[in-house]
């Protein structure tokens, strides 16, 4: 086969692919699940590699099954597009990807799930509600600034060193260590949220004039609830039980 | 009756509804975001808070994997929102309690979300089969519009979500506001609390680390302390 060197991908395209990536999962579906959205991320570069048969042909390998997390998917779809360059250029490391693809989707679907979804999302809203509390209108938008600082960063790099590094690009998640700081994230949640628990009860109690040693009572109670909970009993129902025994309690109480 | 005002909000479901899957997810879609937005364009950006506030930490760590879809807490929040600012003053009711009853109305409601949200992606299914006929063909535009009209059928399932919270609610509120809302008014202070900390047991219990419940109780308690000698 003839070896041409590698053409690179302008910044223009790189740029459209990028905000491309934030429509992934825009024809989920329960066959291919992002398999349509991943086609149409990289579209343009293939458009800029590939001309007639050998474009029909590179839109085919990339219209089959793909599901991972919708943020590390732009590390994947980047290490496809710099494979589909090498394969533009001559080299035949197709099989390769294929395989590559199989085989980084699973576990980019748990690292991001359990660092973007399990730890990132709870902290920020964590760190949000203590500005909705004091009524501050800046509460949302303290939100957004801490949940997407890190995906925009993620979300970028990982587009920007699959491209250019092709398989190599795995090393963005095993420098940063991603499962280790889901933990540290979620350890850091759990905490926030003592926190805040402990706040909400002792403003209420101040506003009651009662002790703020009462809030140890809610100590058990969340602690039933989350049991509950892990039990399988649906939020729904929780929240409707404990308002109706909270309102009849109160009733007695007071 | 408010016309103008259940549009907009509607322009709010559907936007910050796309977030949730198909456009953006930046997180818009929580109701900590959610909820403020349409109380800023209803005009009342505290009572979005206050039900932001509320329904945060319920469904949080709910997350779709495969054909499991968590109920759609973003129209819950828009819902909720749009009864309190919207249909509140329409029935003559005011207060906190009524931000309890519209959120407890809302939340069964919302499962309208669950079920609206797989036949999107049900749909979605048809899409990438005619994708895969139509790219033999090689009409790449047409690949490109067939993707987009998934994002359409997100946007129509969030739009119905809401349209469903608000017309039931609106109805439900109606008729219950009556005979619960004194009550809830009562002790809404209390009552307000038991959404996030039912929210936060409902996370503790979906963190899968060590120490979990250790370092709740700690930080709860070395809070309270700190609070109380301050």
């Amino acid at each position: 086969m003839k070896m041409m060197k590698r053409r690179k991908l302008p910044g223009f395209i790189f740029f459209q692919t990028f905000l491309r990536s934030f429509v992934l999962q825009g024809s989920w579906n329960f066959e291919r699940l992002q398999g349509l959205g991943a086609l149409y991320v990289m579209m343009p570069a293939l458009n800029h590699y590939f001309q007639g048969s050998d474009r029909l042909a590179a839109c085919k390998r990339h219209l089959g099954y793909f599901n991972t997390h919708p943020f590390m998917a732009t590390s994947v779809l980047g290490t496809a597009i710099h494979q589909e360059g090498e394969l533009a250029a001559g080299s035949a490391a197709n099989d390769n990807f294929q395989d590559y693809r199989q085989m980084v989707m699973a576990p980019y679907t748990a690292m991001g799930d359990a660092m973007f979804w399990g730890g990132l999302r709870p902290l920020a809203a964590g760190i949000a509600l203590f500005f909705a509390l004091g009524t501050s209108a800046w509460a949302p938008v303290v939100f957004l600034l801490v949940f997407n600082l890190p995906h925009f960063w993620y979300r970028w790099n990982g587009l920007s060193q699959g491209c250019r590094k092709g398989f190599d690009s795995i090393e963005l998640v095993q420098k940063k260590h991603l499962p280790d700081l889901a933990v540290r994230l979620k350890e850091g949640t759990v905490i926030l949220l003592g926190g805040l628990s402990a706040y909400l009860m002792y403003a209420e109690l101040g506003q009651k004039n009662l002790s703020p040693l009462w809030a140890f009572a809610c100590l058990p109670a969340i602690y039933l609830l989350g049991w509950l909970a892990r039990k399988g009993v649906s939020t729904l129902l929780l929240v409707w039980v404990v308002v109706a025994v909270a309102t009849m309690t109160i009733e007695i109480i007071f | 009756m408010p016309w103008l005002e259940i549009l907009l909000a509607g322009m709010v479901a559907m936007l910050t509804g796309l977030d949730r899957t198909a456009l953006l997810q930046v997180m818009i879609s929580r109701p900590i975001v959610a909820a403020p937005l349409t109380g800023l364009i209803l005009g009342d950006l505290q009572s979005g808070l206050a039900i932001g506030l509320m329904t945060e930490l319920l469904w949080l760590t709910r997350i779709p994997v495969g054909a499991a879809i968590p109920p759609d807490d973003t129209q819950i929040a828009v819902g909720a929102t749009t009864l309190v600012i919207v249909f509140g003053p329409l029935w003559g009711y005011a207060g906190p309690g009524l931000l309890i009853l519209a959120l407890l109305i809302a939340m069964p409601l919302g499962k309208a979300g669950q079920w609206l949200d797989h036949l999107a992606r049900s749909q979605n299914g048809r899409l990438q089969k005619r994708a895969e006929q139509i790219l033999a063909t090689g009409d790449y535009a047409q690949v490109e519009r067939l993707h987009w009209q998934g994002v359409g059928h997100f946007a129509f399932a969030s739009l119905i979500t809401y349209l469903v919270i608000v017309t039931a609610g609106a109805v439900a509120l109606y008729f219950l506001a009556p005979v619960f809302l004194s009550m809830l008014q009562d002790h809404s202070g209390w009552l307000r609390l038991v959404f996030p900390l039912s929210g936060i047991a409902v996370i503790l219990s979906s963190m899968n680390i060590s120490r979990t419940l250790t370092l709740f109780g700690a930080s709860f308690t070395t809070a309270i302390l700190m609070l109380w000698l301050a």
